[in-house]
């Protein structure tokens, strides 16, 4: 399994920063031994970067269902403003992936797979980029310095994260009232994830694993947990997608036949 | 025939592929049932969340222009679709999930170039 010394990508940084044109002393050369020598000794943390898609393992792992199955129990509010909301679009075209829209947190990470994930791991950041609808979850690892009060509510939230062994954990805040999620939620709602390499496949394909729960004062009669795997693609990365493009060039088609024209497309 | 490998393709893909995302409320089309339909393709348009295609159909009910959805482009992607495999004119023949009501058009699920190349595979609206 790939690792990365946070600590010895700090030094590279620390010691970038040095002087470019200071000659080697002594004492230099004692300090880059003992930097090598705390690098070998600091622990190390997974790497997770790689394209993931849907674990097709053990029959309890739902079969080809990117998404685990069960759903969050909802209480009376959510459930009234959840009926609403499919009296207003069942049976109708309308949809947030139809829209181009993402699916938001949690749909996001739980329905990913199909389609599939990347994930691309710096020391300080875990991005990652979910190929449906280009979604994009910034995690802020070891994140001190941001007030995620100080910023809008977004349908993916804020993260922060930190390691714990060889475990991430991540918790998202900041989120938005759903009523277009497969687990709908209040925007008091809170996501707790821990990400981890779980057993591989008997051939060796890594297997990440996140045990999910979402909490929710509002929305939810009690936690909703659920523990999501995915397999690595050894010889695969995500694809862009491409979906507002359509609309704008549907909408730009009519201003040029209203006036008569035709626009130049080849 | 190629026909022939389009339903078996579909044998094996309906054990194996579940839909992560439902974009299109998909009720109208019976992904239980699947139709071969030819036609010369007069639109078409390889697009998230879904394919846009126009066909010229003759069949017992006449010539016209049938409109289809199906799977997206980055899924059809997936199975091998790159831009060359038909354009405007072209004949070619499309596995569609019909149309519950009869009416004509359905969900596009593998696809059939002039040169006898196949992509797609059968799940419900993805």
């Amino acid at each position: 399994m790939k690792k990365i010394s946070t600590a010895f990508a700090s030094l590279a940084i620390l010691s970038a920063c040095q002087p470019a044109a200071q000659a080697p002393t002594a004492a230099s050369e004692e300090a880059a031994v003992s930097a090598s020598t705390i690098a070998e000794a600091m622990p190390t943390v997974p790497d997770f970067s790689g394209a993931w898609t849907t674990y097709r393992g053990a029959p309890a792992a739902a079969g080809a269902f990117s998404a685990p199955p069960g759903g969050p129990k909802l209480t009376a509010v959510a459930q009234a403003a959840v009926a609403d909301y499919k009296s207003v679009t069942e049976g109708t075209d309308y949809s947030p992936g139809n829209a181009c829209v993402g699916g938001g947190m949690p749909s996001s990470m739980l329905g990913s797979g199909g389609y599939p994930m990347e994930i691309i791991q710096r020391p300080d950041q875990l991005f990652v980029i979910y190929e449906a609808h280009s979604e994009m979850r910034r995690m802020f690892i070891d994140d001190k310095a941001q007030d995620p009060s100080q910023f809008f509510p977004e349908r993916n939230g804020y993260s922060t994260a930190h390691w714990e062994g060889d475990r991430l954990i991540v918790d998202t805040v900041n989120l938005k009232t759903q009523v277009d999620s497969r687990y709908p939620h209040s925007a008091q709602a809170t996501i707790h994830e821990e990400y981890y390499f779980d057993a591989p496949q008997p051939d060796g394909t890594p297997v990440l694993a996140a045990d999910l729960t979402l909490t929710d004062p509002v929305w939810l009669e009690e936690p909703f947990t659920t523990t999501k795997r995915w397999q690595a693609m050894a010889d695969y990365s995500v694809k862009s997608y491409e979906c507002t493009e359509p609309k704008w060039l549907d909408d730009l088609i009519a201003l040029y036949e209203a006036k008569g024209l035709t626009m130049v497309q080849e | 025939m190629k026909i022939t490998h389009l339903i078996a393709g579909m044998m094996l893909s309906l054990l194996t592929a579940v839909p992560a995302f439902a974009h299109h409320s998909a009720v109208m089309f019976d992904f239980q049932n699947t139709v071969i339909t030819e036609g010369k393709v007069v639109e078409v348009r390889f697009a998230n969340p879904h394919m846009h295609l126009v066909l010229e159909v003759t069949d017992a009910k006449g010539t016209r222009n049938i409109e289809f959805e199906g799977h997206s482009r980055n899924n059809m992607s997936r199975q091998g679709l790159t831009p060359n495999l038909f354009k405007v004119g072209d004949a070619i023949a499309i596995r569609i999930a019909p149309m519950r009501n009869g009416n004509d058009g359905g969900y596009v699920t593998a696809v059939r170039g002039p040169d006898g190349t196949e992509v797609g595979r059968v799940t419900a609206a993805d």
